[in-house]
């Protein structure tokens, strides 16, 4: 019996090696030649396709208007949210605009090459426009409402807008997005990819894409169920002095797969992580206390760039919450500081720091609205007596003395919901719930799986969730207009699996014109006029309210193996966006090994 | 074989076989019973913030084409049972275009590398506990019976996490999670299987010390019941020696205790999900558990199919073998 037992305990072992030892080439990564991420890659990836959103490979592929990843793949511009402009990264210089702002035209640097040698050209900018609108991939859903084409005219690329009836672009703040996000292919991979899956869309966005050409400063190196690495292709065209004038400094880029956050933190607290992107609640304290060597982009609170307000929104279908006192008491009576010391400890400025409007705290959206012209509007919460006053008013009071307030003879019961497990916003929710008691309106907190809230929240109509969360539109090239839009544009009523904003179903006409009229206008004045009167229609009709603010991607170093990231005031003017996105990836050419 | 013996096998087919069909729609329809839209989060994850409605639709119908979501729920069980029986059992929602068959061949010999052993381990050592206790008595079952009880009393999530934080986090003896070190390429050298040995060591163990307690209190008291069976006494009363006798009370006791191996083997996969998850180890649980949490219902049917056709197989062997070493069983099945 026991020979038995121990024969089949060394052959299952033995049975699992085999299993795993694969015939893979690549050698183990020597950790001083590797940067280690965190919290980006959740789940095996499946390949490297560009064109695909299918391929959850983020390390590889993560485009988005507010600052694409281009370790493999590039796009034209890099957006820096510290200062919300595009930086060149294949474009050559700043984009043209034609007169109307119909048509805009880009050159692309002379020195761009993809990793097989050959120069990336305005021919590839436009096959990869064609191929997106064949398959409808992700790029045409996002863009083509706003773009006629993408065509390759003398050796530049021309972007046309859709006109609407009259002749006008359809929104060309939407160009600064598409130039940020959009990862360009190569036009003969392309053709070969067409080809080989004959121009079936679905085969087409599954392919995994193992031959594909990349003009980005590192290829794949390993891909399994616990790691996903790239390695630095030495002829990078970027070590060109018309772009960064050398190679960035890891050889190699990894990120191990975790089960959970809780697993990803304690890896990077043992230093198995460099860059980590996750919300570590005190974050502080693992240098404060743990005497870690851990480090954010600020020594002090906030400790990172808050480009983003995740919010609770009312839902416009429940009849307490057609009253506009009733919203405007609740978010009057929340006690904000209390959110932002516990559900974020922190690591948000507060609301008498940064007075709420439709902006996010970063300095260039902040100055685009005219600060006191809302002053009376801006409330910064706890004020239960106003809150009391304000239903009082509105003839919204106790009749029965149950303690609760009732409307038409009802009393008023809703409830406050958000994904369960999300902590940090159940703390939130927890503090909206106790403001609701402290007024006389019952409210109770509901957290159901994510699984469930994402269909409940998204649909056309829902009577499910009265006062719910989720976030509006954060830091890109074509915010605010975008943040307005998601918090109050009527594009979004009415339809199923609504993930573009609105989500309580608010209604103003004047608003959709205001939304309208922002994209087409280019005089400052104006614009300014035009988003101080969308803050003040938001802030006095309160379709939704922010709880605090948050940084679109945490940004926090273990300084173990690497050091010279980014910080605040270092003069680089580089984004705490996780040495990867938009124009953050300039920290990887400023690191360098600890001890050098 | 006698006709008693042909009789007896087939019946045991038969509910085999009723039991299996039944397992398998109910692997099918219980995830799909599941609130929640699988297709809605795919989309909300892939949609560029100024998608319009109609373009989020278009992106919604390919995806439920591509899942065969647009067919009825009879052509989806139809797909379904197709699929298993090619092999592939579909594409995975969670990891499109990845096939099922593809995630749970990567993660099963993780799986079964992790718990047979440690299963096996626990067992041996369990029921070793149980009979020196009920034998020798004084310290083994004073000291030594209460510490596994309590161990066994620990839930599977906590016992992992203690075993983590104290040697993982604070002592740093072991690596915190993962099958080997991050910056391995899996290869067959002795650096990579000395990374997979002491990546291995807290999972096996917290499934091993908790089972030792359950293990050990049945065996203890089923050797305490054959000590005082009358045999144990005519044995003594001869003069028969010591060791014989523990030797006789052990296969006696042993019986039960076999049933209770089997069926923890059959349901390995399944109980792999608690240490897994904690140790990121990359088997069928951790898949498994990432599939409810993402309602990716093909994932979630097939491994439960797994589940549930390792228990069946593991019980319907038990019968066989049982009426081999069992005379109890035999007299009353085979006549």
């Amino acid at each position: 019996m026991k020979k038995l037992l121990a024969l089949v305990l060394a052959l299952s072992l033995a049975l699992s090696l085999v299993a795993v030892a694969g015939a893979e080439a690549p050698t183990d990564l020597p950790r001083n030649e590797t940067m280690y991420f965190g919290g980006q890659q959740w789940g095996p990836a499946v390949g490297y396709n560009p064109l695909s959103s299918n391929m959850n490979n983020s390390m590889a592929l993560a485009s988005a208007p507010r600052g694409s990843r281009t370790i493999m793949f590039e796009t034209l511009y890099m957006y820096n949210m510290l200062d919300g402009k595009l930086y060149p990264l294949l474009a050559d210089g700043d984009y043209v605009w034609n007169d109307d702002l119909t048509e805009m035209t880009i050159a692309i640097k002379p020195a761009a090459k993809w990793n097989d040698g050959t120069p990336v050209t305005a021919e590839d900018v436009a096959a990869t426009w064609d191929a997106a609108v064949a398959v409808k991939n992700g790029t045409y859903t996002g863009y083509n409402a706003y773009i006629a084409s993408v065509e390759a005219v003398d050796g530049k690329v021309v972007i046309k807008a859709q006109l609407t009836e009259d002749g006008k672009p359809t929104n060309p703040l939407q160009f600064y997005n598409f130039l940020s996000a959009t990862y360009i292919a190569q036009k003969a991979w392309l053709d070969t990819l067409l080809a080989r899956n004959n121009n079936d869309a679905a085969a087409v966005l599954n392919d995994p894409a193992n031959d594909v050409a990349y003009s980005g400063p590192y290829g794949p190196y390993v891909m399994n169920d616990q790691l996903v690495a790239f390695v630095r292709n030495d002829a990078y065209w970027g070590q060109d002095a018309s772009m960064w004038g050398k190679l960035p400094v890891p050889k190699y880029i990894a990120h191990a797969i975790y089960a959970d956050n809780d697993a990803a933190l304690v890896a990077f607290k043992a230093g198995q992580i460099d860059v980590n992107q996750q919300f570590v609640a005190n974050i502080q304290n693992l240098w404060e206390v743990e005497g870690l060597p851990i480090a954010t982009y600020m020594d002090e609170a906030p400790y990172g760039i808050c480009a983003t307000m995740p919010t609770a929104w009312f839902n416009m279908e429940v009849p307490a919450l057609q009253v506009k006192e009733v919203r405007k008491a609740i978010a009057m009576a929340v006690d904000y500081d209390q959110i932002i010391e516990n559900a974020m400890t922190n690591q948000s400025p507060s609301f008498v720091q940064v007075p709420r409007s439709v902006m996010n705290p970063t300095d260039g959206e902040q100055a685009m609205y005219d600060h006191d012209a809302v002053k009376d509007l801006q409330f910064a919460g706890k004020d239960i007596e106003g809150a009391k006053a304000l239903l009082d008013a509105a003839g919204i009071v106790d009749t029965d003395g149950d303690g609760y307030r009732e409307l038409n003879g009802e009393k008023i019961a809703l409830n406050a919901c958000c994904p369960n497990g999300w902590t940090d916003w159940q703390a939130a929710m927890e503090i909206v719930a106790a403001a609701g008691q402290n007024i006389g309106l019952d409210i109770t907190t509901n957290y159901p799986e994510w699984s469930i809230y994402q269909t409940v929240f998204t649909k056309a109509s829902q009577t499910e969730y009265d006062i719910f969360m989720y976030s509006p539109a954060g830091a890109e090239p074509a915010a605010p207009w975008s943040r307005v839009r998601s918090f109050m544009s009527s594009d979004f009523l009415g339809v199923d699996n609504n993930w573009s904003g609105n989500f309580g179903h608010y209604k103003n006409d004047r608003i959709d014109e205001i939304i309208k009229t922002i994209p087409l206008t280019s005089d400052e004045a104006e614009l300014k006029a035009l988003y101080t009167e969308a803050t003040q229609i938001y802030l006095d009709e309160v379709p939704s309210f922010s709880l605090m603010y948050r940084p679109e991607q945490f940004h926090a170093v273990n300084e173990t193996v690497w050091t010279g990231y980014p910080e605040k005031d270092d003069g680089n003017n580089i984004p705490p966006s996780d040495c990867t996105d938009g124009y953050g990836i300039a920290a990887l050419y400023n690191v360098s090994l600890v001890g050098e | 074989m006698s006709k008693g013996m042909r009789k007896y096998f087939k019946k045991k087919i038969f509910w085999f076989i009723i039991t299996f069909v039944a397992a398998v729609i109910l692997n099918f329809l219980l995830p799909r019973l599941m609130p929640g839209d699988p297709v809605n989060a795919i989309v909300g994850k892939n949609v560029s913030p100024g998608a319009s409605p109609e373009q989020v639709q278009e992106q919604i119908a390919f995806y439920q084409h591509q899942f065969g979501l647009d067919k009825s729920i009879f052509g989806q069980f139809f797909d379904f049972v197709v699929n298993a029986f090619k092999g592939t059992f579909g594409v995975s929602y969670s990891q499109y275009p990845r096939t099922v068959a593809d995630i749970i061949g990567s993660g099963i010999w993780w799986t079964l590398a992790l718990q047979i052993p440690a299963i096996l381990v626990g067992w041996l050592l369990g029921n070793l506990l149980g009979a020196v206790a009920a034998y020798r008595r004084g310290i083994w079952d004073k000291v030594l019976m209460p510490v596994s009880l309590f161990m066994s009393a620990i839930p599977a999530f906590g016992a992992a996490v203690i075993l983590l934080v104290i040697f993982a986090v604070n002592l740093g003896w072991a690596p915190v999670n993962g099958a080997y070190d991050p910056g391995m390429i899996p290869a067959f050298n002795w650096n990579f299987i000395s990374s997979v040995i002491s990546h291995y060591q807290l999972p096996f163990w917290s499934i091993v010390l908790i089972s030792i307690g359950g293990q050990a209190v049945g065996m203890r008291s089923m050797s305490i019941y054959e000590l005082n069976a009358d045999y144990v006494k005519y044995s003594r009363f001869l003069g028969i020696k010591d060791g014989k006798i523990v030797r006789y009370v052990f296969r006696n006791a042993m019986l039960p205790q076999v049933t209770g191996l089997a069926m923890s083997i059959g349901s390995s996969v399944g109980g792999a999900l608690v240490a897994e998850t904690i140790f990121s180890y990359p088997g069928l649980g951790t898949a498994m558990y990432n599939a409810i949490v993402s309602s990716d219902y093909p994932v979630i049917s097939a491994c439960t199919l797994i589940i549930t056709l390792m228990v069946l197989i593991a019980s319907f062997m038990l019968d066989i073998i049982y009426a081999f070493i069992d005379p109890r069983v035999k007299a009353a099945q085979f006549d």
